[in-house]
């Protein structure tokens, strides 16, 4: 069972090779660690800059941060498993921290942090067909940096972000190559079952056989496959 | 010598199609071996831009990929090798099955 299923793995990771669509985690990390730094520049005031990438649990499957600050305070909210991040990616609306001193909504966050230089905070989550898929923040370390139209502006930047990087989830490329890697095994399969009536009836070589496929399906401007299928179709029963 | 007499030129129209459709290698290799192509994609990469000659019936079975996937639109189409004329007439010797007298006429009209 286990030597069966080495082939079709092989072939999955040729074929998604081939669409682009087998991207590493080394790459995943890349675009999180630039998409940090160009919000960092792109929202006046920011200290420092990040984003998350999370699995359905809640744990980090991808991270990039502009600064230490950044590291640490995203690390402790997922060690206590609260903090404006984990808000966003889980209510799937942006969160704005106007001065977290007064602040109530995540008590042992703040009281962890209360050391790093962080006042002011946006986080907006990343959605991608439907799913949250991660967070990306800024933090500002005087109050009211932030406001209503950072909160816009992250949005922004979330927006295509998240759907770029649904593409380079990991667990979503097997779903992806599934579907094209059946389609052109079922058509080549049937292609080859075609060729091989010819062979029989023709007592002819499966090069002979795949041209007369091909002259065929030109002749009734058809598709291969559809060549095929009638052939595999119409075999009559009683050829011996 | 390494080139079939008529392969240069229908490589050359089968990439112009491509081309023009916007196709890209991975895509036609993975509709060539939907039909049976038995081509390598890197192979078939480096027999589109003129670094590797590729038998008469893969190139057809190319031809066919991207025509399948052209589906009809305006624009070139990928031709076979017996629409391609040799540029030599007498004594190529080019293919072994090339006088097929019960295929006398071209593939319907694509546009």
């Amino acid at each position: 069972m286990t030597k069966k299923q080495l082939p079709l793995d092989e072939l999955s990771g040729a074929i998604g090779r081939i669409l682009g669509l087998l991207l590493t985690e080394e790459k995943v990390d890349q675009a999180v660690q630039s998409l940090s730094q160009a919000i960092k520049e792109s929202v006046p005031g920011t200290l420092g800059a990040g984003v998350s990438i999370l699995d359905s649990q809640a744990r980090r499957t991808s991270t990039g941060f502009t600064d230490s600050i950044v590291e640490q305070a995203d690390f402790l909210q997922y060690e206590l498993g609260q903090g404006p991040c984990l808000t966003a990616w889980a209510s799937e609306e942006p969160v704005l921290i106007e001065d977290l001193s007064t602040d109530p909504r995540w008590p042992e966050w703040r009281t962890a942090v209360s050391s790093l230089p962080i006042k002011s905070a946006v986080s907006a989550p990343l959605i991608a067909n439907g799913h949250s898929i991660g967070a990306i923040k800024v933090y500002a370390p005087e109050p009211s940096v932030f406001d209503a139209g950072t909160v816009t502006l992250m949005e922004l930047f979330a927006s295509p972000a998240a759907t770029l990087l649904s593409h380079i989830q990991s667990s979503e490329t097997p779903k992806r190559i599934s579907a094209g890697l059946q389609a052109a095994l079922y058509s080549r399969d049937l292609v080859n079952r075609a060729c091989g009536i010819l062979m029989e009836r023709h007592k002819i070589t499966q090069e002979r056989a795949l041209q007369q496929l091909i002259g065929n399906a030109r002749d009734q401007s058809i598709t291969l496959q559809e060549v095929s299928a009638e052939l595999v179709a119409g075999i009559p029963a009683d050829h011996n | 010598m390494g080139f079939e007499r008529k392969e240069p030129e229908q490589r050359r129209r089968l990439l112009e199609a491509l081309t023009a459709a916007r196709i890209s290698t991975g895509t036609l290799w993975l509709q060539y071996f939907s039909i049976g192509g038995s081509v390598g994609e890197y192979e078939v990469e480096a027999y589109l831009q003129g670094m590797l000659s590729v038998p008469e019936l893969e190139r057809d079975l190319l031809a066919m990929a991207a025509n399948e996937l052209l589906n009809n639109q305006a624009g070139p189409h990928a031709p076979y090798a017996d629409e391609v004329p040799s540029s030599d007439s007498n004594g190529s010797d080019a293919g072994p099955a090339d006088s097929e007298p019960d295929l006398p006429s071209d593939e319907a009209d694509p546009s």
